[in-house]
């Protein structure tokens, strides 16, 4: 019926509008019942009855007016929700009345419910956050033939091809130098191009965005555009110095802008994609309704054709077909590419562990009501003689733990802005520009109210049940001593408790170990005396190969000659801090079978060994008559020589590349000691040093590398030297130490986060704990004080005391073990190789921890009541 | 919450009682129990107390509207009547009613 729901809205309506008018309402109604008696009256008096007694029979036929007026009212009322506010404010009385209970309460769930809020945020930020543009989901990010970034010919040729609603590309590694006054600093651009804006459909705060043709124009982040040029009102038109060009500011983006990228990238600048050889990442405008399989098939049909114009460079036998794909860049879709499992990973890991805490939270308020509860069994027994249902008085118990858990979700919603502000602010020691930008918002209402729900019921159902259970003879009961046994609810809740905290600490304690594993743990280079200097150069400012080649190497002599300076090096990739993995077909010339091998390789000058202090194991370093035009020789690291070589001396021997033709041979000249590259979990990685003039002698941003005795002193005067050679570079320099930060990154967040929600949850139960044991020792002070009364020794009770916790302790203690020992089994991917999930001293230390605050919860109290006078003690029976 | 229970009278007949008591105009609560009871030769018997939360509850479904109004021996009294709404739910509920005195005859007959 379509009138139905209409007619529903209608009827709440009316109840609505009865609320002004209740007390006329009121009137109306004994003016219709006394009026209902006296015509029943008149008639009985007709019939010849006296007046009075008509009027009486009349009033008893009508039966309880009160009860008649009663369920008319009810008609009119919303029964459910006026009872429900009578609960409440009857729960926000009770609470008042005992200040230190309601502060207990929602202390302990403001602290659960902040933690969970803010690792929802950061989920939700992270993985969930959408790209700042137009219908974020009918944008697709694609790679063709197994390349990240395609060369600008490539993405013209499938722009032009016309096969999506938009196709744009970006490149987010490209650095900048920009010119202030008589500095230069190194900005962190994102290449777009120029009709990047348009098909993204990125929003801007002012100004108007990159747009086709343009060339010269910059479009500023809100962040720069706020902290390095003040904020000024009338920024666009004006021109800034970029890579020794004047760009136009065309526009600033909005604050709360966010990048196709996601992960919090923000760059400084956007500016346009012009030159050659940019390459930019790709992505497309799918078409309205357009599937992303049909969106692969039609990018797949203009790969085959791409083939055609511009085969791949690497084999022109392959096709750009191989490896291609799209993938989704917002929403659900996005997750379920591989690449994201190990961030969806930890993120369920973090959400499932601040469930863990606020699951301890719940069982503290339980049990602060369960121990109310026990004071309040009078009550509630004449309540329940009084004919009040045991539905009822649940539900007004329910309302105590739903109002403790309304208060404690806006205390925790308090900390959680306070907490992503915080967040909103760390600067992360990583080489790309990461900001978090976390803001309240529905999802995170949503989540807050479902939370609040579901630790009003946790904590309160249980004590609610309990507390009606066995009717009013066993309420009416004076004491409860009688009716509870020794593992009783509350005994359980411990237990439980208990557990979860050996979980959560084992987890917690797993990272911390992991971190300072991984910070002790060597990278096989030196990081104490070695001094890493970057620099960027501006590229018109070298527009020849040999010019790049004549500053740096200039700039390595300068380097060692300054005092202290015991040797200096360059290279194209700093260790940990970049990617330098290659895959490539390798014959050695021991075997005629080519090798598939995946490897880093990166490109060093002379003294780069013993500048990292990296050993060589046979054979020589780089020399500098590894030149280009030189024969072309290679180190290897002791994997990768073993690898190709097997058991054989490689120095001297030679290998080739069979692809995409085979390549001349290029002599090993040398083997050195395994170190890490990439990351510091990874496993015996393979490697290969080639000459870094053969190489990379043209690459604008060479990472020069000093040893020193004193690195510390030289960051300052390396930074002055090498501005004077070059006042348009930008420069940084800094201690190798510092370097480490990125590497380190991973296992710190995993501490930090993991440690602080396992000492949150060990701090909650400890406060449980101590709260639960000290409180059952103090009811106990009666028995206790009879057993010394009648010449028990103190030792005795003292003892049994310890063993009855320490009974619940051990078996809680024993529970949570048992889980840990699988629940941690997955983490193994987010550990160092030499941390196994079932690390015995993490176990043993959690064992300890746990079991020192227990006996610190039973003795305390312990030791006061056998001091207490037996005749007080029996006094207060 | 619970519906007051309705002894005597078949279980949900009431608001049908009072709403075909309205069908012929508006008439005050005394007036409509007396109606049933009258037209029913004394054998429904409308419990006081149960009519007037029944009214009320049909106010809130909007079948009914009330009014005040002066009554047959001259005293203020509020008069009930029949609304659009109030005219359909009779019918339906005639309707049903008739379906299922019949469906049980049917059974008792041919028992």
């Amino acid at each position: 019926m379509s009138g139905e729901p209409a007619n529903r809205l209608m009827a709440v309506w009316r109840r609505l509008t009865h609320f002004g008018r209740a007390s006329t309402f009121d009137r109306e109604l004994d003016e219709e019942i006394s009026l209902h008696i006296e015509m029943r009256a008149d008639e009985l008096q007709q019939d010849g009855m006296t007046r009075a007694d008509a009027m009486a029979r009349a009033g008893r036929e009508f039966g309880s007016a009160l009860r008649v007026k009663e369920e008319t009212r009810a008609a009119w009322q919303f029964r459910r929700l006026e009872e429900t506010l009578a609960d409440l404010s009857y729960a926000a009385r009770a609470l008042r009345r005992n200040p230190g209970f309601a502060a207990a309460g929602i202390f302990s769930l403001a602290l659960g419910i902040g933690a969970n809020t803010t690792i929802f945020s950061l989920t939700m930020e992270f993985l969930f956050s959408e790209p700042s543009g137009r219908n974020p989901e009918t944008l697709a990010a694609m790679r063709i033939g197994g390349n990240s970034h395609a060369y600008m010919r490539h993405y013209r040729f499938l722009r032009d091809a016309h096969i999506f609603a938009g196709l744009a590309g970006s490149n987010e590694e490209a650095e900048s130098n920009w010119r202030s006054g008589d500095e230069t600093y190194r900005l962190h651009a994102m290449r777009v191009t120029d009709n990047f804006f348009g098909v993204v459909g990125v929003p801007l705060a002012v100004g108007r965005p990159i747009e086709p043709g343009d060339r010269d124009v910059v479009v500023l982040s809100d962040r720069f555009w706020k902290t390095r040029l003040e904020a000024d009102a009338d920024v666009v038109g004006k021109a800034l110095t970029i890579d020794g060009r004047p760009y136009t500011v065309s526009g600033v983006l909005p604050p709360d802008h966010r990048t196709v990228l996601g992960f919090g990238f923000s760059p400084d600048v956007y500016l346009p994609a012009s030159r050659e050889n940019d390459r930019v990442a790709l992505i497309a405008r799918l078409p309205e309704g357009m599937s992303l399989p049909e969106a692969y098939g039609r990018l797949t049909t203009a790969c085959k054709e791409l083939d055609k114009v511009y085969p791949p460079e690497w084999n022109p036998q392959a096709s750009w077909v191989t490896n291609t794909d799209v993938v989704p860049v917002a929403g659900l879709a996005r997750l379920r590419n591989l690449r994201m499992v190990p961030f969806v990973a930890f993120f369920s890991m973090l959400l499932i562990v601040v469930g863990l805490v606020l699951l301890i939270a719940c069982a503290n308020v339980s049990n602060l009501l369960l121990a109310r509860a026990s004071t309040r069994r009078q009550e509630l027994a004449i309540r329940l003689a009084l004919g009040a249902g045991r539905a009822r008085i649940v539900r007004q118990l329910l309302a105590e733990s739903l109002l403790l858990a309304l208060l404690g979700t806006g205390a925790g919603l308090l900390l959680n802005l306070w907490l992503a502000s915080v967040l909103n602010h760390v600067q992360l020691p990583l080489p790309i520009p990461v900001h978090l930008l976390i803001q309240p918002d529905w999802r995170l209402l949503l989540y807050s109210a479902v939370i609040a729900m579901a630790s009003a019921l946790i904590a309160g159902l249980l004590p609610a049940l309990k507390a009606t259970r066995g009717g009013v003879s066993a309420a009416l009961k004076r004491t409860e001593r009688q009716v509870e046994g020794r593992w009783n609810l509350r005994g359980g809740l411990i237990v439980m408790q208990l557990a979860v905290s050996v979980v959560l600490l084992t987890m917690g304690v797993l990272f911390v170990r992991n971190m300072t594993k991984s910070m002790t743990m060597s990278p096989g280079f030196d990081v104490d005396d070695t001094v890493w200097a970057s620099v960027r150069l501006v590229p018109e400012k070298y527009p020849t190969e040999e010019q790049v080649r004549s500053m740096t190497s200039a700039a390595l002599s300068e380097l060692r000659a300054l005092p202290g300076v015991e040797s200096a090096s360059v290279a194209r990739v700093v260790p940990l801090n970049g990617n330098s993995i290659r895959g490539d077909q390798v014959v050695a010339d021991a075997s005629a079978e080519p090798v598939r091998v995946r490897f880093h390789n990166n490109d060093v000058g002379p003294d780069y060994f013993r500048t990292m202090g990296i050993p060589i194991l046979a054979g020589r370093e780089f020399m500098a008559s590894d030149r280009k035009g030189s024969p072309e020789v290679a180190i290897l690291n002791e994997n990768l020589a073993r690898r190709l070589f097997g058991d054989r001396n490689p120095v001297g021997r030679t290998f080739r590349y069979p692809a995409p033709s085979l390549s001349d041979p290029i002599t090993v000249v040398g083997v050195a000691a395994n170190s890490k590259h990439f990351t510091l979990g990874e496993e015996k990685p393979l490697a290969m040093y080639s000459p870094y003039s053969q190489g990379a002698g043209g690459n604008l941003a060479p990472h020069l590398l000093v040893r020193s005795s004193r690195p510390e002193g030289l960051v300052r005067e390396i930074a002055r030297t090498l501005g004077a050679l070059d006042p348009s570079a930008a420069i940084e320099v800094k201690p190798m130490r510092n370097a480490l930060g990125f590497a380190l990154l991973p296992s710190r967040i995993g501490a930090a986060l993991l440690g602080s929600a396992a000492l949150l949850g060990l701090a909650l139960a400890s406060i449980g704990l101590y709260g639960v044991l000290a409180y059952s020792v103090t009811r106990r002070t009666p028995e206790i004080g009879l057993r010394m009364a009648l010449g028990a020794d103190a030792r005795a009770v003292l003892n049994m005391i310890l063993r009855e916790s320490g009974a619940l302790v051990g078996l809680g203690v024993a529970v949570g073990l048992g889980v840990a020992v699988f629940a941690t089994r997955p983490l193994a991917m987010f550990l160092v190789s030499e941390l196994s999930p079932t690390d015995p001293p993490t176990f043993l230390g959690v064992i300890g921890v746990l079991s020192a605050v227990a006996a610190a919860a039973t003795l305390a109290p312990a030791l006061r009541a056998i001091r207490v006078d037996p005749m007080t003690a029996l006094r207060s029976e | 919450m619970i519906e007051p229970e309705i002894p005597d009278l078949l279980p949900g007949t009431l608001y049908m009682l009072v709403l075909r008591a309205l069908a012929r105009g508006p008439l005050h609560g005394y007036a409509i129990a007396r109606r049933i009871k009258d037209t029913s030769a004394n054998a429904l018997e409308i419990e006081d107390g149960s009519l007037y939360p029944a009214l009320n509850r049909m106010l809130v479904k909007g079948w009914l509207q009330a009014e005040w109004g002066i009554s047959e021996n001259n005293r203020r009294a509020r008069f009930y009547k029949l609304t659009a709404d109030g005219r359909k739910q009779l019918e339906r509920e005639t309707k049903q009613f008739e379906k299922l005195v019949m469906a049980i005859q049917r059974v008792m007959r041919t028992a």
